[in-house]
């Protein structure tokens, strides 16, 4: 079924009433005045197919570099799930001309520490933030792996016992991670989707069965300077950075197209439910998941303002209901697309951690029975006000620093489509009305959209 | 999200065979003949200069220094508020107080409960909090520039109108005390207590907050302290965003309407004197398998043109996963996960140090090679490479550290606080880049005294004395610093004696009853406990049965003599599904036998066969005999415990530190406050102050978890 996209009006410009007018207008305009000032960018492609993307800003001597390279779990293939990720460690491990160790080495001793990488479902990214003066170090070392990345046998071996390593300390032994790791997938139905249907983290079975023919294969096929976006944000001259740029990546050969996921979203599978058996579930927690369209759909600011009102922080809406009034959850938390931005169907999380001596199906029941009420009537203005404020806070505060502005930058432009609908967004959540929430929660929010998963110590409970 | 980091490890490049060059392109963006690619990595280019904003100040009419850092790049605000009035001015015996008086501060005021405080500013996306540093009291209030009054606005009830709310004092108080004994209970923590306290004496640094000192602050102390100390005149207001001067001076002066006056003046800092020779100084933690480490020599004070010169000397010896002591004892000895080296930033005279946390059988080794590493700064010249490395880390990561307006706003305020030059953010990188070798060598000379240097170990001194005495004279202490009585190394026993001592038991007092508990996790009911007494002609036993949730479940069977002493105990149990047990016999001045437990290394199984000192309780039965002890208002017990889960001797110090009417499920009881140290956790326990003594409430320190009678 497919939901129809709403219009979703920017400025309401009524004429009926005047108090109309003066709602809209005290509602829209205080929150208009706050939009910090747009960025003007400079985007260009070079031959080769990458696209760089400068943002310039003199007001403290730093730089950050983000290449975001257009490959997630998404572009996996059955028989071969956590390839995406499996890479992102392979990236560290020395090309041609750096050493192995020897690019978180050279980054330290510039001075930088909060360098990383990660993947998600939809893209990889690897960033560094820099003293200004550093940017031809950074933009080096990013061009040196992607030309000529060092994929052998041994290294190969060692970040798959690095990878399983990894799933046994953030999967295998936390609580409740396995269903947001890994089960919750399931929510999206594979046989429409398998793109989204399975983890990022991938199946042991399947990389334990990989070759290094298989990794050096993906990196020809996906790390190639046409599936690539670099972002340079901060105090640098822009004729100095693209010469660097031009010098660094120009000569990297563009590789074929890579093929493109497919996948049709479909809502309301109806009901589904399963009993997860967890060791680790020192408490037994109900997670719900609902299934929600992609990051620029019309309703995806409402969908994460929901999830600011009903779960973020003590005084929310279900900590309130479950946790203080009812004292039948100890804790609720709710997120929408828990590792990041998607270009498919995402889920919609409720994780509600039951109080010892409530059986987990009664907490199912009274937080079901939250939800239906929030489909029911909707949040009120102030809850709507506060979240508002709580996002757009955060929305300004991410572009104080050069690195979370370059993030920020990347991810507007690979989910929105353009760098520029960062400074846009601001009226997108801005116009979110209560009356859209209600819509949205109605919507989305319904028993025929969602997967139960009762995590438990005890799985036949 | 997936993150990765690579594993270092030392490199065997393989070449791969070079790619299949496609048709790709060579056509160049428009520019002069492009350069090939390099094949090492690029050099630094220069050095960008830090351009500080416009820093605009005015004094206001009540003496406030104000430093208006205008940036209209986002529409931000952040105003830092900061006082002399840090923990060095805590008066003897209160030692917290500063502490204390500051998280009050945003605890309600100016009409508005804490509740409501916290509600306003997360209302609209921002941030407040206070605190205290070794020199200064700040208070932070963080938001959107549209929010400017209501920032100001909590600014202003913070510090000029607290209410200081007799509830929030007992909170903060209790919240102080909790992680003062979490912190108590973390070796790196009393290590730096006790040096600090060792390098300072009675001079203000030197002192540190203990749980008695926390307790006898009352709130007439905290209006007393605020009334002396949190005042107008010269307190320094810092703010940084989006806002003008004058729009911040009209904000400043209604948000401080009537609040007025001079602080008192503040204690003076005093020069900590250097010891004469090297002295070990090991504080006693029975049982513990890693020593933490620390040396160190009195420095400079923050102001001293010599402090850029060590700062870089602390990188080349400590500052990072290439600086000597981690390359050395980690990466080439495998003493330790990890060893790093440190300067202090006072206003005062300070300190430079080197910590390293090193399995006991390596201890002393580790010790010696601290020393001589640092030794090694004053009479060896640092390599080119070093020296260019550490200066390009300290400089490149310097802006890094500046760049929002918030971070600027904090060392501004940090460096006018600690009577730096008012250029000196702004100059810091050039300064250190023009560090020289023999800048670096003096500076060392004048702080590191060969043979005079001041060490702490924290570990287990019946392991670690007589290795450690081979490298310089040793005084063991307890973690409260004071000396300890020698402990004698015996099998299976160790710990050091307390100045408490062991308590007659009155196994009279233990009648026939039935305990029912909850065990409450973040106030929610968790699990349960029943714990049963029964006696008979020859002996007296004890049932215990422990739920919690899925996770954990136990019975303990104790068995005890007529007079008290414990004879055997049985435990078999579960954790996440692992089956436990215990069996322990005592016996003759011995224990025997053998335990399967759960921990955070899996399941271990051990057997034990040893000696243990008359009156030696099993750690299981220590609840079951508290209705027995003579508890009084002033009651202190040295109870020797021996932990069959673990194979180990220890003592158990329980202190009467008070005494609150406290209110569970199944009543409201008059309580001793007892606090039990000496296991892996501190614990508290509040036991009724009349007799018959039974425990009402226990709480260890830290976690969110209570024991709550019931009936």
């Amino acid at each position: 079924m497919a939901i129809s996209p709403l219009a979703c009006s920017a400025f309401p410009v009524v004429r009926r009433s005047l108090a109309v007018i003066a709602v809209a207008a005290a509602l829209a305009a205080p929150l208009a005045a706050q939009k910090p000032a747009p960025i003007a960018f400079d985007s260009y492609t070079l031959p080769n197919g990458l696209k760089v993307i400068l943002a310039e800003d003199h007001t403290a001597p730093v730089v950050a570099i983000d290449v975001t390279y257009n490959v997630g779990s998404r572009n996996e293939q059955p028989g071969r799930t956590g390839f995406a990720h499996l890479f992102e460690h392979m990236m560290f491990e020395g090309s041609a001309h750096v050493k192995k160790g020897e690019h978180m080495g050279l980054l330290e001793t510039a001075g930088s520490s909060a360098f990383n990488g990660s993947t998600i479902e939809d893209r990889t990214n690897y960033y560094e933030p820099l003293p200004s003066n550093r940017l031809n170090l950074g933009l080096w070392l990013e061009a040196d792996r992607m030309r000529s990345l060092d994929i052998t046998d041994e290294k190969f071996h060692n970040q798959r016992e690095a990878v399983k390593e990894e799933r046994r300390l953030r999967v295998d032994n936390q609580p409740y991670t396995k269903v947001i790791f890994e089960e919750g997938y399931k929510a999206i139905d594979s046989a429409t989707c398998w793109p989204y249907s399975h983890s990022i983290i991938g199946s042991m079975a399947d990389l334990d069965a990989a070759k290094t023919s298989d990794v050096q294969q993906f990196f020809h096929t996906y790390y190639a300077p046409n599936n690539a976006t670099l972002v340079i944000t901060g105090d640098f001259q822009p004729a100095d950075a693209k010469k660097l740029v031009a010098q660094y990546f120009g000569d990297i050969p563009r590789a074929a197209p890579p093929p493109i996921p497919q996948c049709t979203p479909s809502f309301d599978a109806g009901a589904r439910r399963e009993r997860i058996a967890d060791a680790k579930a020192t408490l037994p927690a109900v997670m719900k998941y609902y299934t929600i369209p992609s990051y620029d759909s019309p309703d995806y600011p409402a969908l994460e303002l929901l999830a600011t009102i009903v779960g973020r922080g003590q005084s929310s809406r279900l900590n309130r209901a479950l946790a203080r009034e009812q004292k039948v959850a100890l804790q609720t938390q709710v997120f929408v697309d828990p590792f990041g931005p998607r270009r498919g169907p995402g889920p919609f999380v409720f994780l509600s951690v039951a109080n010892n001596g409530v059986s987990i199906d009664t907490l199912d029941a009274r937080l079901t029975d939250q939800i239906a009420q929030l489909a029911a009537n909707g949040v009120s203005d102030e809850e709507l006000t506060k979240a508002k404020n709580i996002w757009r806070a955060q929305a300004i505060n991410e572009r104080s620093r050069a690195m979370s502005l370059a993030q920020a930058i990347q991810r507007a432009n690979l989910f929105l489509g353009s760098p520029d609908r960062l400074d846009s967004d601001f009226d997108r959540y801005a116009a979110v009305s209560a009356a859209d929430i209600k819509r949205v929660a109605s919507t989305y929010l319904r028993p025929s959209n969602s997967y139960t998963f009762i995590d438990a110590a005890e799985a036949a409970k | 999200m997936i993150t990765a980091r690579s594993k270092l490890s030392s490199p065997t490049m393989i070449l791969r065979a070079p790619l299949v060059a496609l048709a790709a392109s060579v056509a160049l963006f428009a520019s002069p003949a492009q350069a090939q690619f390099p094949t090492t990595p690029p050099p630094p280019a220069p050095i960008r200069p830090t351009r500080l904003p416009p820093i605009r100040e005015a004094t206001l009419p009540n003496g406030v220094h104000l430093l208006v850092v205008e940036s209209h790049k986002l529409p931000v605000l952040s105003v830092n508020m900061a006082f002399r009035a840090g923990d060095f001015t805590n008066p003897a015996g209160k030692e917290g107080l500063a502490g204390m008086t500051a998280a009050l501060l945003t605890k309600g005021g100016g009409g508005r409960t804490a509740e409501q405080v916290s509600e306003a500013i997360e209302g609209v996306g921002g941030t407040i909090g206070a605190g205290t540093g070794p020199d200064v009291l700040s208070v932070n209030v963080n938001g959107l520039s549209s929010d400017k009054d209501l920032i100001f606005g909590l600014l202003g009830d913070a510090v000029a109108r607290p209410a200081f709310d007799q509830k929030e004092v007992d909170l903060a108080r209790t919240q102080l005390l909790s992680a003062l004994r979490l912190q108590n209970s973390n070796p790196s923590a009393i290590g730096a207590r006790i040096f600090n306290r060792a390098l300072y004496g009675s001079l203000p640094y030197g002192k540190s907050s203990t749980p008695a000192s926390v307790q006898a602050i009352t709130r007439d102390d905290i209006l007393g302290f605020y009334r002396d100390r949190v005042r107008p005149r010269g307190a320094l207001l810092v703010v940084a965003g989006d806002i003008d001067l004058a729009t911040a001076t009209r904000l400043a002066n209604a948000a401080f309407k009537g609040w007025t006056g001079a602080p008192v003046a503040p204690p003076a800092l005093g020069t900590p004197v250097a010891p004469a020779k090297t002295e070990i100084i090991l504080v006693d933690r029975p049982s513990s398998v890693q020593a933490n480490i620390l040396v160190g020599y009195p420095a400079f004070t923050a102001a001293d043109p010599r402090q850029y010169a060590l700062t870089v000397a602390d990188r080349v010896l400590g500052g990072g996963a290439h600086a000597r002591l981690f390359t050395i004892l980690r990466e080439q000895k495998s003493w330790t996960y990890g060893s790093y080296s440190s300067v202090s930033d006072v206003r005062g005279v300070g300190d430079f140090t080197a910590a390293v946390q090193a399995r006991n059988d390596v201890a002393d080794s580790a010790l010696v090679e601290l020393l001589a590493q640092m030794n090694r700064l004053r009479t060896e010249p640092i390599s080119a490479q070093e020296f260019a490395d550490a200066k390009n880390a300290i400089t490149g990561s310097y802006p890094l550290d500046l760049e929002t307006a918030r971070q600027l706003a904090a060392a501004i305020a940090n460096a006018r606080l600690n009577g730096l030059p008012a250029d000196y953010v702004t100059t810091y990188r050039n300064r250190i880049a023009a560090v020289t070798p023999a800048a670096v060598q003096s500076a060392v000379k004048a702080v590191v005294r060969p043979n005079a240097a001041l060490v702490v170990v924290v570990g287990d001194a019946s392991v670690l004395r007589d290795r450690l005495a081979k490298i310089a004279p040793v005084r063991v202490v307890t973690p409260d610093g004071t000396p300890a009585v020698a402990a004698t190394p015996a099998a299976g026993a160790t710990g050091a004696a307390s100045a408490a001592s062991p308590p007659q038991v009155d196994a009279s007092k233990l009648v026939a009853s039935t305990d029912s508990s909850t065990i409450l996790l973040q106030g929610n009911p968790f699990g349960s406990s029943v714990k049963q007494l029964q006696r008979s002609a020859d002996s007296i036993t004890v049932t215990e049965r422990v739920v919690l949730g899925p996770v954990m479940n136990q019975t303990t069977n104790i068995t005890f003599s007529p007079k008290g002493d414990v004879r055997t105990v049985t435990q078999r149990g579960s954790v996440q599904g692992t089956p436990t047990k215990i069996d322990a016999t005592y016996a003759n001045g011995r224990v025997k036998g053998s335990a399967t437990t759960v921990g955070q290394s899996g399941v271990r199984n051990i057997t034990f066969d040893t000696t243990v000192v008359a009156g030696t309780v099993d750690e299981n039965a220590v609840g079951s005999l508290v209705p027995a002890l003579p508890w009084s208002k002033t009651a202190s017990f040295s109870i020797p415990v021996f932990s069959p889960g673990e194979g180990v001797a220890r003592t158990f110090t329980m202190k009467v530190t008070g005494t609150q009417s406290v209110t569970v499920p199944a009543g409201t009881f008059d309580t001793y406050v007892v606090e039990m140290s000496g296991g892996q956790l501190p614990v508290m326990f509040y036991i009724t102050s009349a007799a018959p003594y039974r425990i009402v409430k226990t709480a260890p320190v830290g976690p969110p978890l209570e024991i709550v009678l019931v009936r």
